[in-house]
């Protein structure tokens, strides 16, 4: 399941924009950028699993290993600066 | 996969499954065999020696395996399910070193269950602990499927503020590795509880090399374990519903064949749709598995619950139709019997994806 289709680097906004649509789609509430997502009453692991395959999806970036991090999908503003981070590695330094 | 490849798993499984159920043991070479043949854990890429297959072509081959062998077929779930937790988890050096070895003949399981977290994977005890360059691992697993055969271990612990994947070598000190006696189903599949004491590996064993969330940590590591056992009971619908229209077909009472008499012919219309429907879901999970879509995480626990279930019952109505040509142990039907009932509660079991679904159905949108 490794990237297929990656573009030029996101900018943080559209990053955000993308995430919340699918968050709102998906539960059909709205969130803000710094909300706890997984807060008591908030979403399920499972729920966790779909966003790091959704932002896989629509990034073209591969979570892995340390990135796995619950941390990292908190909120919006978490995910963002993760998927802003393996962008920049990807087409920066040339790492995976 | 081509036909030719298919033959030769074929030929090395057929006819001997039913002896192997009954000895409660696989030949440990045709293990060996299949893995190195990169068979065991096929969706491996083929930069680490794998076939490369997709999450389809594999099931697929799930379920042909499925249909002649599940204690096979279950090794198999195990050696992809340690693959993807590896992939998922371990860094680019752990890939690289550990993934080549299991296409490459070794052997491995990954143990989840504990005496006192089944279901409640949140009260996992096993301890892993960081002493300089070095971690320490302490606790039990338990119903560890191919633990037996196995020469890695991958086990699932607490570390740090959170949990982690540590890959253990079976042959390190302070690992012990007791098969389950005379398991119900799946008799040759080398289940095995683990006892860790005190083993000590280099620190590089960790996964990942941080602690990450429990919950997603074993999400993600059961996601490949659920959709292969949705694809093992394909199989094991596909060959109940071969055995129960053969037998039908051929066993004549009242003067005529069992599938000529109505009631008869209920049961396989049953194991048809039951068949069908097994196959179908999995079939959904897996395209939205390979197409990277989110979905792909509630399809396949469908598709786990789906598939056993419909394989529990499938098995329970294709024994009634062979009635007491199917009854013996060995036998194709009274393992899919016996096997199915398992499936129904490893995984996830039938009550917890149903917990999962009703979430989905309150929260969630498929």
């Amino acid at each position: 399941m490794d990237a297929t289709h990656r573009t030029a680097a996101p900018d943080a906004d559209a990053v955000a924009k993308e995430v919340l649509r699918f968050l709102e789609t998906k539960t059909k509430r709205s969130w803000e950028p710094e909300q706890d997502l997984f807060a008591s009453g908030g979403l399920s692991s499972l729920f966790a699993m779909e966003l790091v395959v959704h932002l896989e999806k629509s990034f073209g970036v591969a979570i892995r290993g340390a990135d796995l991090r619950l941390d990292n999908f908190r909120t919006v503003q978490a995910m963002t600066a993760l998927v802003l981070r393996l962008t920049d590695a990807a087409t920066g330094s040339g790492g995976e | 996969m081509t036909e030719h490849a298919w033959d030769t798993v074929t030929g090395l499984i057929d006819g001997q499954a039913d002896d192997w159920d009954r000895a409660g043991l696989l030949p440990v070479d045709l293990l060996r065999k299949l893995g190195a043949d990169g068979r065991l854990c096929a969706q491996v890429p083929a930069e680490y020696g794998g076939r490369g297959l997709s999450s389809l072509e594999n099931g697929e081959f799930t379920a042909r395996v499925g249909s002649l062998c599940s204690s096979v077929r279950s090794v198999m779930t195990s050696q992809g399910m340690a693959a993807w937790t590896i992939e998922r988890l371990g860094t680019a050096e752990q890939r690289a070193a550990w993934l080549p070895r299991l296409t490459g003949g070794e052997l491995a399981a990954a143990g989840f269950s504990e005496p006192g977290a089944g279901s409640d994977l949140s009260a996992i005890a096993t301890s892993i602990r960081r002493d300089g360059d070095s971690v320490v691992i302490d606790g039990r697993k338990v119903w560890v499927t191919a633990a037996h055969y196995a020469d890695l271990l991958v086990v699932f612990g607490r570390y740090e503020d959170g949990a982690a994947a540590v890959v253990v070598p079976s042959d390190a000190p302070g690992v012990r590795v007791e098969r389950v006696a005379d398991p119900l189903g799946c008799r040759a599949a080398g289940h095995a509880g683990i006892t860790l004491d005190s083993v000590r590996l280099p620190a590089d064993a960790v996964l990942g090399g941080v602690g990450l969330s429990l919950p997603l940590l074993v999400t993600t590591a059961l996601a490949y374990g659920r959709i292969s056992v949705a694809w093992g009971c394909v199989g094991i619908l596909r060959g109940c519903r071969t055995a129960a229209a053969q037998h039908a077909s051929t066993r004549e009472q009242f003067g005529k064949p069992l599938a000529e008499h109505q009631l008869v012919a209920r049961h396989l219309a049953e194991l048809l749709v039951a068949e069908q429907l097994a196959t179908r879901v999995s079939e959904h999970a897996s395209r939205c598995w390979d197409s990277g879509s989110p979905e792909q995480v509630m399809a396949t626990v469908l598709a786990k619950h789906v598939s056993a279930d419909q394989a529990t019952r499938g098995a329970e109505t294709a024994l009634q139709v062979l009635a007491s040509a199917g009854a013996r142990d060995g036998h194709l039907v009274a393992r899919a019997y016996r096997d199915a009932k398992l499936m129904k509660i490893i995984e996830g079991s039938h009550e917890m994806c149903q917990l999962m679904l009703a979430e989905h159905a309150v929260n969630g949108s498929i």
